[in-house]
């Protein structure tokens, strides 16, 4: 059971790796300041340096989420692998849609319903995830949408219009730092989480540290993840929601550091997935001649809207199976694999990746297109392509 | 329930961040830019000091991200 829980804690990290690639490097791959490999080879070197640089592992994963310890409700190994299906899936999930989704809620999520079938509605404490959770991620994106729209007025009021492609040599540096901050952030988490699966399994001390294979390990996850790229989400976040010029992709990746740093170190946490999209855009209503998708931005709230509960019950519903015994486990992690795998063979079906990247989206990555569609968007490709 | 002074002091912190970091970006950038029509000599060394001062910046970021020199 601890060994499964590993793995797929492992897992959901490398999936949480691919999700929040988008959140340094869409912006600089948007602008063409770094080629799309470079990119994502810089977030995933970061992303490894980061997970070894800062090991201060929360003692509750969950943040108080959950009445864990003493009076609380123990949470067992079943539990915790029930919620990481529930997160790990619809990480899952909004990839494939293309959306930018935290996977910190998602995690919390998958937790809290599996907490609720495992030991009740009492085993989680609502208004703390109020307070923790769903307000900070209304103001995420709010603060950081503000923050950058002053950036990129006062860029663009410094500067004369021959000189902005100048911009492109920062956002390499700004993008960079965006990255080393999630590094040192989001690989704690599975670090936590296999922590405390060994505390719980009996095969390391209470109130210990990770080991250091677990940190290893989850570096490496982490790390592979950002490799493989998200560039479904990227192409999102990069092309989705406003056109990027450069200038405008340093005053976000300047607001976006900013807001992470300020909120990690000031004590009010907020959600890196949440802020780099309201940074921005934040910057494509500052400058003058951008639009903003709203439509795609709304996608994007939606997602955020639901991911908690979306998990939750995916996560509830893996508990309830395995909480029924070994045969549970075993049909949730039969059932969890072929999801997966068939989310991944699907979405072959229309690739994102670094050579397409730069396509606009016409309604984020549609998921499913008919063979007459297809074929008529063939057709319409080729007559373009014997214009020109 | 929520910590207003909190969220206030962390909008304050970033926005002064940001701009600083953006501020001196772009200054750099218009001072250092050679293809104008009038250009004093103090301009350039100017521009290069913005640019220094944006990266000690930055760096102050990369320092606070990294728990080992603070703790």
């Amino acid at each position: 059971m601890v060994a499964l829980v590993i793995v797929l804690a492992l897992f959901f990290d490398f999936t949480n790796g691919f999700h929040d690639t988008a959140n340094a490097m869409a912006t600089p791959i948007a602008t063409g300041a770094l080629k799309p490999k470079a990119a994502v080879a810089i977030a995933a070197s970061l992303n490894l340096v980061g997970a070894f640089l800062s090991t201060e592992v929360a003692r509750t994963i969950s943040g108080g989420l959950i009445r864990e310890g003493d009076g609380g409700i123990q949470i067992t190994p079943v539990m915790i692998f029930a919620g990481l299906i529930g997160a790990t899936l619809w990480n899952m999930v909004t990839w494939f849609l293309g959306l930018p989704s935290s996977s910190s809620h998602a995690l919390f999520g998958g937790l809290i319903g599996a907490a609720i079938v495992g030991a009740g509605f009492g085993s989680v404490d609502f208004s703390v995830l109020l307070s923790k959770v769903v307000f900070p991620a209304l103001l995420a994106p709010l603060t950081a949408g503000l923050v950058a729209f002053i950036a990129v007025k006062i860029a663009y009021a410094v500067t004369k219009k021959r000189q902005r492609n100048g911009f492109k040599h920062g956002q390499v540096f700004t993008s960079s730092l965006v990255s080393l901050a999630h590094g040192t952030n989001d690989a704690q988490k599975t670090m936590g989480v296999i922590t405390l699966t060994l505390i719980a399994g009996g095969f390391q001390a209470t109130g210990s540290g990770p080991e250091f294979w677990v940190i290893a390990v989850c570096a490496l996850a982490i790390a592979l993840g950002t490799y493989t790229g998200g560039w479904r989400i990227i192409r999102t976040m990069g092309k989705g929601l406003t056109e990027i010029e450069p200038g405008q992709g340093f005053a976000a990746e300047a607001s976006t550091a900013a807001t992470i740093l300020a909120s990690s170190h000031l004590g009010f946490a907020l959600s890196t997935t949440q802020v780099s999209s309201g940074s921005v855009i934040g910057t494509g209503i500052g400058r003058k001649g951008a639009s903003v998708r709203w439509r795609t931005a709304g996608r994007i709230a939606l997602g955020w809207l639901i991911t908690i509960p979306a998990a939750a019950a995916v996560g509830a519903l893996a508990a309830f199976v395995a909480l029924s015994g070994t045969a549970g486990v075993v049909i949730d992690t039969v059932v969890a694999v072929g999801v997966i795998v068939g989310i991944f063979v699907y979405a072959r079906r229309n690739r994102v990746d670094a050579r397409n990247v730069h396509d606009e989206p016409t309604v984020l990555v549609r998921p499913k297109r008919s063979r007459k569609q297809r074929q008529a968007d063939e057709k319409a490709a080729r007559k373009e392509g014997s214009a020109s | 329930m929520i910590d207003w002074p909190a969220f206030f002091v962390v909008l304050v912190a970033t926005l002064v961040a940001a701009s600083a970091v953006v501020t001196l970006y772009s200054l750099g950038l218009r001072l250092v830019d050679r293809s104008g029509e009038r250009h004093a000599v103090w301009q350039r060394p100017m521009g290069i000091a913005c640019f220094v001062a944006c990266g000690l910046v930055v760096l102050y970021g990369v320092y606070l991200v990294i728990p080992y020199f603070h703790q």
